[in-house]
């Protein structure tokens, strides 16, 4: 039985951390979880450890990218075989977490992704979300030659091999499209796994409104680079 | 002897900015390496400025047409935005570090929480 743990990225989310904690421990109670706490000020480390969840607490933000690290580097350290990022604001549902560790546990991929798009979804984007998708699956596919519809979602399970590449070079502010195209350049196989999701039930999302129109295109510019950047 | 009272003004400035360049790293708020491309900068521009001889030589040199003021303005914008793609790189690093550190931070922090309260969370 390998050991997995839940990585659950947090800023400002001590509304709706009690219960995505709660869900994930009804959903799979044989996971561990951890909430990296990315610099909150509405007490999110103190909620999480009430609940007597091991946190791992951030002094300034360094983003979800950052706070996904760090999960990293705690899952290596302590010897865990799997890591799944679950969001803290309750829009990945841990019933799928069955279904996103199937295929890294059966050793079919290294990165399986929860996946709003392909079939069986109830999920409908806004069409300028659409549209970036569109963009970004395109380029992804371009680059990898694989078609990844959901190239945001952050409900994803990764292997350990996984994780000890992601504690050096990292695409920390790009935890999307450019992450998966710089683990793909390396050899790591993706696999699209469908799930549904929930809107957010408190708590501001990561990608504010502010971010919504020149991050797509950092993200296309960091998506280029993953692509031709040198590993070593 | 001058040119034009520009090419005064700008070599006086850049002898002026070498000073001030040279009072930074005195006072310590420079480090060397950043005071050595700061005058290697402002001693060409000077160098360009008072001497007319090699300013005319080097305008002719590059073709420039703009006058012989311009050569020295073309030396201080190369040398800007030089000087602007390397703090780029520096501010990368710095990031890159900082980053790292607050997450060194955070698990250590957790470390010492947990040895210090070993029969909980673990």
């Amino acid at each position: 039985m390998s050991r997995v743990l839940v990585i659950v990225p947090a800023h400002d989310e001590a509304e709706s951390l009690p219960r995505t904690l709660a869900e994930v421990r009804h959903a799979a109670p044989e996971v561990d979880l951890l909430v990296v706490d990315d610099g909150s000020h509405d007490g999110t480390a103190d909620v999480a450890r009430a609940l007597g969840v091991p946190v791992l607490r951030h002094p300034v933000n360094l983003g979800v990218g950052g706070a996904l690290q760090t999960g990293f580097r705690y899952a290596v350290r302590e010897g865990y075989d799997v890591g799944v990022q679950l969001d803290a604001d309750g829009q990945h549902d841990p019933r799928f977490l069955a279904a996103i560790l199937a295929p890294v546990a059966e050793g079919r991929c290294d990165v399986s992704i929860g996946s709003r798009y392909v079939t069986r979804s109830g999920y409908r984007a806004p069409l300028a979300r659409r549209a970036g998708m569109v963009i970004f699956s395109g380029l992804v596919r371009l680059a990898l030659g694989q078609r990844i519809a959901d190239t945001t979602s952050g409900f994803r399970a990764y292997t350990r091999p996984v994780m000890e590449v992601c504690q050096g070079e990292f695409p920390a502010d790009f935890p999307d499209a450019p992450l998966l195209i710089a683990l793909a350049r390396r050899g790591f196989r993706l696999l699209e796994v469908p799930v549904e999701m929930r809107e957010r039930t408190a708590g501001q999302s990561f990608y504010t409104l502010g971010k919504s129109l020149y991050y797509p295109y950092k993200n296309l510019v960091a998506s280029l680079m993953a692509w031709i950047q040198r590993s070593h | 002897m001058f040119l034009s009272r520009t090419q005064l003004i700008v070599a006086l400035g850049a002898v002026a900015l070498a000073l001030y360049v040279l009072d930074l790293v005195r006072r310590r708020r420079l480090s060397e390496e950043y005071s050595l491309l700061w005058v290697m900068a402002t001693s060409t521009i000077a160098l360009l400025g008072f001497c007319t001889p090699l300013l005319l030589w080097v305008t002719s040199l590059l073709g420039i047409v703009g006058g012989a003021a311009s050569t020295v303005f073309a030396f201080g914008l190369g040398f800007a935005l030089l000087m602007l793609l390397y703090l780029s790189t520096k501010i990368s690093r710095l990031a890159q570090q900082n980053h790292a550190l607050t997450q060194e931070l955070a698990l250590l922090r957790h470390d010492l929480d947990r040895a210090a309260r070993p029969r909980e969370g673990a």
